[in-house]
């Protein structure tokens, strides 16, 4: 449903910004529940604990982030909540440990370095939620790459599983925020929604996640993303 | 260290770190628990995660095998 925006944005950006945040709520509502499923089943006790303070930081940020919404126009029913624009690689359960963390470090972490490029946005509702957001992220990120640490010191296949569920796990998450040249972005750019570029937020997740692996000796390439002819910009998806 | 400060899960030795909190800056450290895990990082997230249930403005954590007793039991 659509209402009246509470900004002074041109149409283009308000509309590019929509679909972020509504995506970045559903995916989060989605990683939540991921999260959550892992809480019963993890390695160690310590870390079902973890996984469980994880979900709950997760759904409460989405359920947080849907509000934002009514200040772009866009009335969220109960029922759109938790809706289908996330990546296709949570709609089901997380196989196995290591894709947990491939998600822990790179959906989290792409999902976090745009709520960081908007803690300083002109949508005042969002850069509020942002400075919370980014304070659970923190935490998200110490178990996140302290867990990558120790798969990649395990060696062997452990090592190896996890570079194959980055690979896999960037394939999605590293097109979520859409290609560079997107002109939705580039007009929420120039009217202060979000500081920086699609292609700038994948390089911080790149530079970030290359030096983690690389301190242990891993080498790892997170690309920036070729072809598009898969991308859904409506659902904001690749479909693998 | 002893035994009693490490355990074995999934065949990987783990540590013992003890976790201590506070309320309000003129309150002392309190033990409010233990987690168990190789990781230092791992065992902060741990902390926080399982002793959640207070309003802490403090905690640490320590490796068990570094406390020293100056008088036994």
């Amino acid at each position: 449903m659509s209402t009246p925006t509470q900004t002074d944005a041109p149409a283009e950006a308000t509309a590019a910004m929509a679909s972020l945040v509504a995506s970045l709520a559903d995916n989060k509502a989605a990683l939540g529940r991921r999260y959550a499923e892992w809480a019963i089943s993890a390695p160690t006790l310590e870390s079902a604990v973890a996984a469980a303070a994880m979900a709950q930081d997760e759904l409460g940020h989405a359920r947080s982030t849907y509000p934002v919404l009514k200040q772009l126009g866009v009335e969220t029913a109960e029922e759109d909540i938790g809706g289908g624009h996330r990546l296709a690689l949570l709609d089901d359960e997380l196989p196995d440990w290591t894709a947990f963390i491939a998600a822990n470090l790179l959906v989290d972490g792409v999902l976090t370095t745009f709520v960081a490029a908007c803690a300083g946005s002109s949508l005042t509702q969002l850069a509020q939620r942002a400075r919370k957001i980014l304070q659970e992220e923190g935490t998200h990120r110490v178990h996140a790459e302290a867990w990558a640490r120790r798969l990649c010191r395990a060696g062997g296949r452990e090592r190896d599983g996890l570079v194959a569920r980055l690979r896999e796990t960037w394939e999605e998450a590293g097109r979520w925020t859409g290609p560079d040249d997107d002109p939705g972005f580039r007009a929420a750019m120039a009217s202060g929604m979000v500081t920086q570029s699609p292609a700038q937020q994948r390089e911080l997740m790149r530079s970030w996640l290359v030096a983690l692996l690389g301190a242990e000796g891993v080498e790892i390439a997170l690309p920036e993303p070729p072809d598009w002819s898969r991308w859904d910009a409506g659902l904001r998806r690749w479909s693998p | 260290m002893s035994t009693a400060d490490r355990r074995s899960v999934a065949g990987r030795t783990e540590s013992v770190w003890e976790v201590f909190a506070r309320k309000a800056y003129d309150e002392p450290l309190h033990h409010v628990g233990t987690v168990t895990e190789d990781d230092e990082d791992l065992a902060l997230v741990s902390a926080r995660s399982i002793y959640d249930e207070q309003p802490w403005i403090h905690m640490i954590i320590v490796p068990r095998s570094s406390i020293r007793e100056a008088i036994r039991p």
